[in-house]
Formats: C-alpha cells, structure tokens, sequence
C-alpha cells in the first residue's frame, strides 16, 4: 500500500513560535486518518503546509507523490479540501457555486453532485452569505465530494454542527470512503473515534504518535491486578505501564503494549500473590488522555532533589 | 484560456455594478470633456444651450469626472484582484484547480474589456468630435494606454495584489497620499518654491519593474512578503533616483560651456532705460525675487533660445559675494529680432540686506537650449476653426462681449504639439480700419519626441497667450484685437543643442524689496498690473 501522505521532519515556524516540530507522518493509500490534538496543537498548519497554503520551514511533504511547495492547479483536481474557516464567494447561491466550480474538474459526476445536493438537503438557490454553518459545511462538501477527489482534506469539519447535520455529513464521507483516502483533523475524539481507520496525535506541534485504530485499541488496556497481601511493588517497572497507581492490596495502571495471553502471564511473573488480574479495553479517550499526561510528565523540569 | 474565460465570465457577473458605473463615467467624460475646449473658443455659451444647459455649465464636471474615473478603475481593479485576493489563508480558490496563469489572464482581460476599451473608445470619439481622424493616431493611443497603465493601473494592480480587502488596500492608498503630501510640505518648507515630485526617467522602468513584479509574484507564488518589501522600495527608489538626476550637477553636465572661440548665441544686458525699472520681493521672509530688464540682441536667424535655468553670483562692494544655484526660468524664450525681456532669480535675504546699501557686480549664467526653425505654416486667419498640418485645430477665441477675436485656442492630438511658435498681427483699431499691425507670438509645445502625454483625455487643448495682446493708454489696458484675413504663422523648432552663456551686470543697485504673503503668482500680477 503506498502512502498518499508523506512528510519527514516537517517544521512550521511563526516567528518564534514553533507550530510544528520535525513531523513524521505516512498516510497509507485508502485511510481515514483522523488527526487529533488540542487547540492549538498544530493539526491545521500541519494540514495548510500539506495543502501548499503555508510553506515549511524545514522538513518535506509530499501529496499524492508531489512535493507540497509544488502542489497547485491540476493537482487540485483530485483532492478535496474543507476547512471550517475557509472563505467561500458569498455572494453566490449554492447553485451558482457547483455552477462555478463544475468546469475546473474534468471528472465531475453531475449524478453524485445531485445525490449529494438531495442528500445534504442543499438549497440550491440560496447565497452562500445566507447559509448557516451547517449548511455553508455542507455546500463546501458537496463541492468537495462531487468530483471524486482521490485524497479529501478536512480540517475541523465537524466543528461547532449541530449532532444531526454532523451525522449527515460523516455518512456523506464514509459512503465516498472506499474510493479515496480521507485526512480530517478534530479536537473532538468521540466524533473522529466511529470512523476513522487510522489515528495521530499532535501536542505542541509534534507527532506523539501515529497508528491504526485498531492496533491502538488492542495494544491499550486498563490494568487491575488484586494482591492476596500487600507487597512492594516490583523493581522494574516496564515503560509500557502508564499511569501507576497502587494501594495495599489493587494495583491499577495502563499496559500501552498489550499483547492478550502473553502479557497475562507476564503480569502474573510480576505479581505472584495476584488473586486477580482484569484487564479492560479503553475507550480512545482513556487512551489519549494517559497518553497525553504521561507526555506532558515527561515534559516537565525534573525537580532538583530528584536528580540527586 | 477555457479557465480565465470562465473566471472572467464570473467576475463580469459579479462586478456588473461597478462595471456600468466606471463605463457610466466614461461616456460622462465623452460627453463633458469638449466643454473644455468650447469655453476656450468662448462657444461654451453655445453648447450651454444644449441639452441639460444647467449641468453643462457648471464647469466644475468638466474637472471633476477625470478625477472620478481614476477613483472608479480603482474600485474596479480592487474588486476584482480581492476577488480572489493573494493574501491569506482562508480563501477558497487556493485548494481548487486554478492556473495562476489563467488567473493572471482573467483579470487582465477584465481590465482590457472593462478599463482599457472603453477609455480607448473614449479617446477615440473624442478625436473624432475634435476632427482628428484615430486611425492615424494610433501609436500615440497606445502609448497613452501605456502610461495610464504605467502610473495609474499598474501600482494600484500591485498594492491590489498585496492587500486582502478594500479597506486596507484604501488604508494604503491614504498612507500614500499623506506621505506624498508630507513630502511636498517638507520640502516646501525647507526648499521654498523649488519642489517637484520625485518623478523623473526612470520612474516609469522602476514602476513596471517594481509594480509588475510584485503582481507577477503574487500570482504564480503568493509571496506577499517579498512582493510587499518590492513596493515599498519603489518609492524610496523613486526618491533616491530623483535626488541623483535633480540639483545642480545635471545642469552642468547637460549644458557645455562653450569654447573659447565659439560665439555665444546671445548676447545680454542691463535695460538701464526700461521704463519699468528693476523690482525685488519677499515672501515668507528667505529670499528676494529680483526681477531685471534686459536687453537682447545676436541671436541668429532660423534659431531660438530657451532658457531653461540660471545662477548668479552676486559680489558685494565690500569684496564678499552670494552665489546661488541653479534656479529654473519660466517660459523665457528668445527670438531674432526680440529686443527686451526680463529675468528673475531669488537672491538670499540676509545678504542682499547687507549688498543693498552700494553697487554690487551681478554675473549671470544662464542655460539654454538652442532649437532651430523646421518648418513654417502661414495662412491667414479664418472666422472659424481651422487645421494646421503638423500641428493641431485651432479657433479664433471670441472675447468676453463676442464681438471680436482676442486669440486663439487650439487642440492638440494625444499630446503638446512639437515646439512651435505662433506670430500673429495684432490690430489695435477696428478690423476695417487702416491702422498699423502689431506683432504679437506665443510658444506652444515641447521638445519631447514621445507619441503621447499621459491623460485621460486624448485631446490636449491650450488657448494661446500672445505677447502684445493689449495696448497701454493713459494708465489703461486696451486689449488688441485678430482680424479675419490676418495672416497667422506656424513655426516649428527642432533641437539643436544646449549651451551655458554669461553675462554680468557692472554698478547694479539691488532695489528696496516689498514684503508680501501672498504666492509670488499673484504678486507679480499685483506689479504687472501697478
């Protein structure tokens, strides 16, 4: 599978500030790809450098094989971008704009544009200026989607939607799904986490990782193990458990490399007088929120007495 | 070219408003501009009785919408660059299949259709309604087309292309102004009367250099940045380059002194007789303008000199002395045959206060520039208006009462005519009666070779002011009257070459000076007229 997305050491920088840090992203051919992070996080100048709107400092990308700094013109004909910050031509009606923008795409479905002017409930003869966000969201999928772009860009589609027209949408772009890859950046992890196939994190403009969905799942799970008596707990800990709490008797972390049997019976080696060890899948949440603390831990100034 | 006949199509769409109201105003111009010249024919009476007669006259339309239609192409070209402005990153066109080429193109397009064609048309009917015929204008429309792109279109596409909205692009435009303003105070303030914007040669390749490039840029790369840094450093290019070519040395360089053996074209010298004897002012208290008669002689036949400016040093009794630079002479001009005139330089105050009290040694240099006689058209003057070859179309101008000629005016294709000098007979009594002619001549025109002067109007139109066009009776000016019949000559002057002269001025007693507040404009009409 090739990837459609490629950066290496990608840097952004504004100034002084440091928007993106030496970014490593492979986007393989046929994902949905949700970005995530925080606010200011650096997901939409990751995305703008990628759409050849802003330039790196340092680093490469490359879009569908092209370098990013090269992207314009035809290479727009098969990606499809919608930011929830973009400006439209307000003044046009939704007609007029699918109108306008029907010639630049060689490949455009008139059939698909139709469907999806039914399906979004579009009012064609309304200006853009008029629109609500919903609908303004809409009309700029619709306009995304109805040429069949090979890669759809999406920063922050869903945000500020009401739960229904969110819903709309997603099922626009899930239905478009198996003939394109999708990169969407949110905030939000419940509205990325029923969907999408593969997932990154950005904090402070790095990469703290970057998986498919279903290796992130598999690979996270909440520890409780029981102790008939309290007993110390071992020497070594491994780096894999996040989040260590311990009490006399129950001990509970996260195993962010969890591998089924193989890591019970390791457990087992580690606490010989477990009466009990549960391990529980996480919701992606949990698993972003023990991530992200136990980054920003790592992150901090190490206390003097502690270095001594 | 699918592609920027589709942006194009979308822009004339949207911007139909300010298209109608930029053509509007154009065919406005059409129909105003030759209020212009009929007033200069004293018909402006007459065409008030056409339609709307009340709208007509008022004259101030006739100044006023040539200064609307730039303010209209900059609305126009701001629309539609902010169409789909360069600067941002929110814009929606940017992640959408457009060729900055084709972009490029579509805008231009626009400008040509909706800007360049209609002021061309424009120019075109005014032509006609002159009686030039277009067609054989054609290169000086052109280059008129050029240099309204140059200094009007051109700069405000580039500010246009770096901006994101119409109201910083006015932001800018104001800034521009003030600054320009402030240039001007600045120097008027500590350079008196001798501020001129910094325009010279080069401007123009600085501007189509500087102003293109940063269009260019913006469209193919969007590097405002860069293309923002270009624009700024064109008016300070603009500054610098004018500081280079203005100030003393230019003269001296332009104008060779001549050899040791060569005649001087003139010769100059104090008119100690001159009923009108020298006079001096002062405003805003720096400097004296002194104004001296002359007398004049050796120039020779087929030949003319043009003063173009003067220094002098001024040496005192007591052995100091005061030398100015190089200051510009208005409109002096020499001809065979002229045997008085004047000059006038401004001499420091402070020094003229301590020279005043004894004689003092005036040396002049003046320099000229020498042209030579081409052509001559002589024909005798109609009742109406009339062609001369080479020239332009002119009209016997009818005083304030209508009832006789007090001049004429004339119309000129796309720019100032070739140099030439226009001798009239000037008639002091009733055109029937038998009384003597007087001479009377008017320079019109310049040296320059270019095809057109930039305007908006094609039609260049001058009412020429002859020499002796009143008689002085008792303390009363009588004007002087043309009569029909009378014959009228067109000479053409070619350059020549260019040259310095001195002279100097023995035993000259600076007269007492008369402080005013007033521009030196109306002060010397105040003398004129005592």
């Amino acid at each position: 599978m090739t990837d459609v997305i490629r950066t290496a050491g990608l840097s952004k920088k504004f100034r002084s500030t440091l928007a993106l840090n030496g970014v490593d992203l492979a986007i393989p051919e046929g994902a949905i790809y949700a970005l995530v992070g925080a606010n200011g996080a650096g997901k939409t100048t990751l995305i703008k450098i990628l759409m050849n709107i802003y330039r790196p400092t340092s680093g490469s990308a490359a879009v569908m094989g092209v370098d990013c700094r090269k992207l314009a013109g035809k290479h727009f004909q098969s990606i499809g971008y919608v930011s929830e910050n973009q400006e439209m031509p307000e003044w046009m009606t939704v007609e007029e704009l699918l109108n306008y923008l029907r010639p630049f795409y060689p490949q455009w479905d008139r059939v698909l544009e139709r469907q999806l002017v039914q399906e979004f409930d579009l009012p064609l003869q309304r200006k853009i200026q008029h629109l609500s966000r919903g609908m303004r969201m809409k009309a700029a999928f619709a306009s995304s989607l109805a040429y069949r772009p090979q890669l759809i860009v999406l920063d922050e589609p869903f945000s500020g939607l009401d739960p229904l027209v969110r819903d709309q949408t997603i099922e626009g772009l899930l239905e478009r799904a198996p003939e394109t890859t999708i990169l969407l950046s949110s905030h939000d992890l419940a509205e990325i986490e029923t969907f999408a196939s593969h997932v990154g994190y950005l904090e402070q403009g790095r990469l703290l990782f970057s998986q498919e969905m279903a290796v992130l799942s598999q690979r996270f799970r909440e520890v409780t193990i029981t102790l008939r008596t309290p007993a110390p707990l071992p020497r070594e800990i491994p780096q894999t458990w996040l989040r260590m709490e311990a009490g006399d008797v129950v001990i509970r972390f996260i195993d962010s490399d969890f591998h089924g049997q193989d890591t019970i019976e390791r457990l087992r080696s580690f606490f010989p007088t477990a009466t009990d060890i549960s391990v529980e899948p996480m919701p992606l949440r949990s698993i972003f929120l023990a991530i992200a603390r136990t980054e920003s831990r790592q992150n901090e100034p190490v206390p003097e007495e502690a270095k001594a | 070219m699918r592609q920027t006949l589709h942006i194009f199509a979308k822009d004339t769409r949207h911007f139909w408003p300010e298209i109608v109201v930029s053509i509007a105003l154009v065919a406005v111009f059409v129909w105003t501009d030759p209020i212009r010249w009929l007033s200069q024919n004293g018909l402006y009476a007459v065409a008030g009785r056409g339609i709307f007669p009340a709208l007509l006259q008022e004259r101030f339309l006739t100044g006023l919408v040539p200064l609307l239609i730039p303010l209209t192409w900059w609305l126009l070209i701001a629309r539609v660059i902010h169409a789909e402005t360069l600067v941002g990153d929110r814009q929606f066109w940017v992640t959408r299949p457009y060729e900055w080429k084709s972009l490029l193109g579509a805008k231009l397009l626009f400008l040509a259709v909706f800007l360049y064609a209609p002021i061309f048309t424009a120019q075109c009917l005014l032509l006609v309604r002159v009686g030039f015929d277009p067609a054989s204008h054609l290169p000086g429309l052109f280059f008129n087309l050029f240099l309204i792109s140059a200094i009007l279109v051109l700069p405000l596409a580039a500010i246009a292309a770096v901006t994101s909205s119409f109201p910083k692009m006015t932001l800018i435009l104001l800034t521009l102004l003030i600054t320009l303003v402030g240039y001007v105070a600045i120097g008027l303030l500590f350079y008196a009367d001798n501020v001129s914007l910094p325009f010279n040669g080069l401007s123009i390749p600085l501007i189509l250099f500087f102003c293109g490039g940063a269009v260019t840029l913006q469209y193919a790369r969007r590097k405002t940045r860069i293309s923002r840094l270009l624009l700024m450093a064109l008016p300070a290019l603009m500054v610098i380059s004018s500081l280079a070519t203005s100030g003393a040395s230019p003269v001296d360089r332009d104008y060779p002194r001549p050899g040791d053996h060569e005649q001087a074209p003139i010769r100059l010298s104090l008119f100690r007789d001159r009923p009108n004897p020298p006079q001096a002012y002062v405003d805003r208290s720096r400097q004296v303008e002194l104004t001296i008669p002359l007398e004049e002689s050796g120039v020779a036949e087929g030949y003319a000199l043009l003063a173009n400016n003067t220094k002098v040093i001024v040496r005192a009794a007591d052995g100091s002395h005061w030398t100015s630079s190089w200051q510009p002479v208005g409109n002096q001009n020499y001809l065979p045959g002229d045997s008085e005139s004047y000059l006038r330089v401004s001499v420091d105050r402070a020094f003229y206060d301590r020279a005043r009290s004894r004689p003092v040694q005036l040396n002049f240099t003046i320099a000229f520039t020498e042209v030579k006689a081409a052509s001559a058209t002589t024909l005798s003057l109609p009742a109406r208006a009339f062609s001369v070859f080479n020239f332009g179309i002119c009209s016997p101008q009818l005083d304030w009462f209508g009832r006789q000629f007090s001049g004429i005016a004339c119309r000129f294709p796309l720019r100032q005519p070739k140099l030439t000098y226009v001798g009239v007979q000037w008639a002091d009594g009733p055109c029937s009666g038998p009384e003597a002619a007087v001479p009377g001549g008017a320079w019109v025109g310049n040296l320059d070779d270019s095809p057109a002067d930039f305007g908006i109007s094609s039609v260049w139109s001058e009412p020429l002011s002859f020499s002796n066009s009143s008689k002085q009776e008792g303390g009363k000016f009588e004007p002087r009257r043309l009569c029909p019949g009378t014959p009228i000559s067109f000479t053409r002057y070619n350059f020549k070459g260019r040259t310095q002269y001195d002279f100097s001025i023995e035993d000259f007693r600076l007269p007492a000076y008369e402080v005013v507040n007033s521009s030196p404009g109306a002060v010397s009409f105040d003398i004129t007229a005592q």
